[in-house]
């Protein structure tokens, strides 16, 4: 170990690894879309579904309370196609590495294919 | 006992769900056998706790999805849809970002930095990391001390599950009363309970010790399925029955309706909660038999004391049994023997005043008579009684106000009220003024399901687990989609089953297998029923053995090999995987013979509490360079703290295992809030980690690496 090495890692100027980078600005991202989601899913309903004068006379879409519909039913779609988008065009892929333990019989990996 | 037996009894329907539920004990095994055979030519602890960090896209998506979906989703989802309404949608509404956020938070770096350290569990990665000892064995007691509670009480689900699946078949019920009295003395919950148990427990146990990670998540898969399937089967059925009932009930509504699921949402919003309370049940002929007279639960009654008009409908909550040749009434204990009331009538004679619920609804009232004339419902005991000194007391939040206009205890009902509140927020609620989702509350559960799902240390071992990140990506989305096939559907299928079942209210939890039989049978096809009422069955098991499987990794690895034996040899961690594996799976079947008060509420508890304790500590342990021992340590010690003082001071107000909510928000928000921001001001307050750790962990390639 270099006397570098046992230093605080407050005094060395570190450049990161690229895959913590991206993971961390995409953790970032993904919380800011469930921030997203909450400040438009509570609001909305509480705004149109908690004080509904008449409920005999309740709007509907395609059969379900409005205020369920907007409120929670499309922003599901939109965060579903939210969802795609962030996997198929956002995330970075990268290699995690190889663990001491995984070191494979080519035998046993016979086997792993073989079975569900 | 009830009317779900003889509904069963009536179809084919007990003998599918016997068949159904053989085959998938069969099938279960035969993946425990496939997955042992993994075991061979591999890293025995890896591939037992962590299937050798290889999962595939199928595999690792529904195991997670499978595990997060516990028995609640399949049975306590379904009858709080039917006690609540529209709102749980609502409630149930931040699954829409549940996927992502549970596994793209944290997923790429902690199977990164669990391959870098070479960990097998979550504790192993934590003092891995910081290289602390202490900071291992902290994880590892907190995980053993709710996991094991949550286990004990998984089992208990697992089996009032499979009590109600095989309670309807006769063979069960024959099996159950000839257990040895020895057996039946070790649990208190009866002698069917006790046989679900046996048969529930010791199949997890047996799989689970015997295939290890694999065999966990190969069930996993195969119970994904079950579930997502059981699903998209009683959507459209559940939609076009109900709605043809409500085209036959109140044509005026279908009419004015453009689609069925419309006229369903419609009836909801006229329709009102029913009343629980007693009544004193008068015999009209005395029972004069040698045998005690049965009143099975579920039993609807018609009546119209003191010539009321229109007639009132009430339903018997819990079976009693009326003594021989008396008009007295005797309650029947868990095991089925009857027992002695000690209340007495307004007459002075021994008298129980069993507990009931009034169908105070129109539309209601109507359905049942109308499935009563059908032979959907049994059980019609007019002709039998009569009821007096009717006490019942209406929805705190949701009925039309009640007012007692002449002061003599009679309740009638005005107009203005809190009317179509299964159509509106909060959503009815039998004790609660505010209603069953206040906003307080709302906010809480969209925080919970998201947030504190990311911060389950069960969820975080899949996240070890799967092979490389193109298999991460996808599974998100599989995950994705599969949520959104699942649970807003099931809000529409149980809002479906208020109109066409109404009265579960008192016995909510059998809603889901009630409605499986209901659909099936209503098209013919009652042996689906069998794979439909497998759903909920499936949900439990999948979550039980992944639980199972955490506290004897926690043991095993954590605090044996790591800390009392790191020389062990592999056959000795062998052996020891699956004895522990097996002890730990027996101890939490021996609790649940006998469990604990407040059940449910220690699932809750533990949930919240391990979101509390583990994700701070495990966010800034993978993505802040700076952070310590110190500071996380400090972020997991506070939210424990800050989580249990909560449930300390509302047992401290005498609510039992109920938290206080500060400002009305679950424990977990205060938990999570605590826990960051003291692991925060700690971390800064304490020296920087050395930067040899630092480098290893954020600065390079685990390639380089190597």
């Amino acid at each position: 170990m270099s006397e570098n090495d046992q230093k605080s890692a407050d005094v060395v100027e570190l450049e990161y690894d690229s895959f913590f980078l991206h993971a961390r600005r995409e953790a970032i991202i993904i919380f800011l879309s469930w921030v997203v989601a909450f400040l438009w899913a509570v609001p909305y309903c509480y705004n149109y579904g908690y004080s509904i004068e008449n409920p005999a006379e309740i709007p509907t879409t395609f059969g379900i309370p409005s205020w369920l519909l907007w409120g929670i039913a499309m922003p599901w779609l939109v965060a579903d196609i939210f969802t795609t988008w962030f996997c198929f065009r956002y995330m970075k892929d990268g290699e995690l590495g190889k663990a001491s333990d995984e070191e494979m019989d080519p035998a046993a990996s016979e086997v792993a294919e073989a079975t569900p | 006992m009830n009317c779900f037996p003889s509904l069963l009894a009536a179809g084919d329907s007990g003998i599918s769900v016997l068949v159904t539920f053989l085959i998938y004990i069969l099938g279960v095994f035969f993946i425990a056998w496939a997955s042992n055979r993994l075991l061979k030519g591999k890293n025995f602890l890896s591939e037992y706790f962590l299937g050798s960090r290889g999962l595939g896209v199928w595999a690792f998506a529904l195991t997670l999805a499978a595990t997060s979906s516990s028995g609640g989703s399949f049975m306590g989802f379904p009858s709080k849809i039917y006690t609540h309404g529209w709102s749980l949608g609502l409630w149930i509404g931040s699954y829409m970002v549940v996927p992502i956020c549970v596994m793209g938070i944290l997923g790429k770096r902690i199977n990164q930095v669990a391959r870098i350290s070479s960990s097998i569990t979550v504790p192993d990665i934590l003092r891995d990391r910081f290289r602390s000892v202490a900071f291992g064995l902290i994880a590892v007691s907190l995980i053993v001390f709710f996991m094991t509670f949550n286990l004990v009480a998984q089992f208990k689900g697992g089996s009032e599950i499979l009590r109600t699946l095989l309670g309807p078949i006769e063979a069960f019920g024959t099996a159950a009363s000839g257990l040895p009295d020895w057996m039946a003395g070790m649990t208190t919950q009866g002698n069917e309970y006790l046989l679900c148990l046996l048969v529930f427990g010791i199949a997890v146990i047996v799989y689970t010790t015997y295939g290890g990670f694999h065999a966990v998540v190969w069930t996993d898969v195969m119970q994904g399925v079950v579930m997502v399937v059981g699903v998209v089967i009683m959507l459209p059925l559940a939609i076009h029955q109900a709605g043809k009932v409500v085209q036959e009930s109140h044509p005026e509504i279908a009419s004015q309706a453009s689609s069925k699921l419309e006229s369903v949402t419609r009836q909801m919003a006229t329709m009102q909660p029913p009343a629980r309370g007693t009544a004193t049940f008068k015999q009209v002929h005395s029972n004069a038999t040698d045998k005690p007279l049965l009143v099975p639960s579920g039993s609807w009654i018609f009546s119209s004391p003191e010539g009321e008009n229109p007639e009132r409908l009430f339903k018997v909550a819990k079976s009693f049994q009326l003594a021989k040749g008396t008009s007295s009434f005797v309650n029947e204990d868990s095991n089925g023997n009857g027992k002695l009331d000690e209340g007495e009538d307004t007459n002075g004679n021994k008298a129980l005043d069993p507990e009931i619920w009034e169908i105070v609804d129109p539309a209601d009232r109507a359905q049942v008579r109308r499935r009563l004339k059908e032979g959907k419902e049994t059980n019609d005991l007019s002709d039998a009684f009569v009821l007096t000194d009717i006490t019942v007391h209406n929805y705190a939040y949701g009925a039309k106000r009640t007012v007692d206009s002449d002061g003599d205890g009679t309740i009638s009902t005005s107009e203005k009220g809190h009317e179509g509140s299964y159509v509106t927020g909060p959503g009815p609620h039998r004790d609660k003024n505010d209603g069953f989702l206040p906003l307080s509350l709302a906010i809480s559960f969209f925080f919970m399901w998201a947030i504190s799902g990311t911060g389950q240390p069960s969820n975080m071992v899949r996240l070890m687990a799967f092979k490389d990140t193109p298999t991460l990506r996808r599974s998100i989305f599989t995950v994705a989609i599969y949520y959104s096939m699942i649970y807003f559907p099931l809000v529409i299928i149980f809002c479906c089953a208020r109109v066409l079942i109404p009265g579960m209210e008192s016995e909510p939890d059998r809603i889901m297998p009630q409605m499986a039989i209901e659909l099936t049978r209503n098209v013919g096809m009652g042996w689906m029923a069998g794979l439909l009422i497998a759903a909920p069955f499936a949900a439990v098991m999948s979550t039980v053995d992944s639980f199972l499987l955490m506290i004897s990794s926690a043991l095993v690895r954590d605090i044996y090999q790591r800390n009392v034996n790191p020389e062990a040899t592999e056959k000795k961690i062998k052996k020891l995987s699956y004895l522990f594996t097996m002890l730990v799976g027996l101890g939490a079947l021996l609790g649940a013979m006998r469990p604990p008060e407040f059940l449910q509420d220690i699932i809750v508890y533990t949930g919240s509490g391990l979101a509390s304790c583990f994700l701070a500590a495990v966010v800034y342990s993978l993505f802040w360079p700076r952070s310590n021992a110190a500071g996380c340590i400090a972020a997991m010690l506070s939210g424990f703290g800050a989580h249990l003082s909560l449930y300390l001071v509302g047992f401290l107000q005498g609510t039992g295992f109920a938290p206080y909510r500060l400002l009305g928000m679950d424990p977990v928000v205060m938990g999570l809030i605590v826990s960051f921001l003291v692991g925060y001001v700690v971390t800064i307050c304490t020296e920087a980690p050395p930067v040899d750790l630092v480098r290893k962990y954020f600065c390079k390639t685990t390639s380089e690496q190597d």
